[in-house]
């Protein structure tokens, strides 16, 4: 009797891409594994005050003469909150304080100083929340001051 | 007229082509979009405050990070940082030791011969400006005048 062989069958379908889609699989659980994304933080810059006496060695020509703008910050005694006080100003949030900065700096802008050279120093109570330190930081960044410091403290 | 078939269709499987394009788009996007193996020593741990404005800092590279949290006993701040001993994990630098400050002697090391030697304070938003003042403090002494506060983009 005759028997009849299987047919054979050959598919060629290009490349094997098995190996590849592993690799390639491994690389991608890696990466969403192992790496942070970037972009959920920033940073507020400022520059230390200038001191012509104290621990810090600034050359006295790099000491501003321009007395400093200090911003007087304590803690709110009605409720959970901050101060700010500033010239004659008192500002209890970052918007109010922000609109009194900015017209202090129309001020000085007026009698001929140049706000851009005058520093800005924080000067918070030591019971102050660091987070409403910031906030008066930001309110002195967002109308342009570029020399924000802290003192430390009163 | 004797018409021809149309060749048989021979289906070899599933067709991985359009899985290998979103995954190589997804590899991309990751390495482009993520950071590894980068450490600055930043404790994520630490809530940080919340603030609108802010910068993006290029020269992380000459920068030390310290983490910032009150002890309940009101005493010195704890404060961490990637500094020398340090493997990998930020260890804990002390604000004083005896006669010695710790803190005060790592930032005059590493100011000394780098005038742009700058500190990323990452201090928890709760605390009090109390715990700042002593790392604040050693930062002037040590003539470093680049001090940057991290802070959170709004959700």
């Amino acid at each position: 009797m005759k028997l009849k062989g299987a047919k054979s069958v050959h598919y060629d379908s290009g490349p094997n891409m098995t190996p590849l889609v592993d690799v390639v699989m491994v690389i991608l659980i890696f990466l969403m594994l192992a790496g942070s994304f970037a972009g959920a933080e920033h940073y507020l810059v400022s520059n230390l005050p200038f001191r012509k006496n104290g621990g810090g060695d600034a050359t006295p020509s790099a000491v501003p003469d321009d007395p400093p703008l200090t911003i007087n910050v304590d803690n709110n005694a009605t409720h959970d909150g901050y101060i700010a006080r500033v010239d004659q100003y008192a500002a209890t949030d970052e918007e109010q304080l922000a609109a009194d900065l900015a017209s202090l700096r129309d001020k000085m802008a007026a009698i001929g100083q140049t706000p851009d050279k005058v520093q800005v120093v924080i000067s918070p109570g030591h019971g102050v929340k660091y987070k409403y330190v910031t906030e008066v930081f930001e309110a002195a960044q967002s109308v342009n001051f570029k020399k924000i410091g802290f003192s430390t403290g009163h | 007229m004797k018409r021809h078939a149309m060749p048989e269709m021979k289906e070899g499987g599933v067709n991985v082509t359009p899985l290998i394009d979103v995954v190589m788009c997804l590899i991309i996007f990751f390495l482009l979009a993520t950071k590894i193996g980068v450490n600055d020593g930043g404790d994520k741990s630490i809530e940080i405050p919340v603030s609108q404005f802010g910068e993006e800092l290029k020269d992380k590279g000459n920068m030390l990070t310290l983490n910032v949290r009150e002890r309940s006993d009101a005493g010195d701040p704890l404060v961490t940082g990637l500094v020398e001993g340090a493997q990998g994990k930020p260890i804990e630098i002390q604000i004083r030791q005896g006669s010695h400050r710790p803190l005060l002697e790592i930032l005059k090391r590493l100011r000394k011969d780098n005038d742009k030697f700058g500190v990323i304070i990452r201090g928890e938003k709760e605390m009090s400006y109390q715990a700042l003042v002593p790392v604040l403090t050693a930062c002037m002494e040590a003539n470093v005048r680049n001090v940057d506060l991290n802070t959170a983009k709004p959700k």
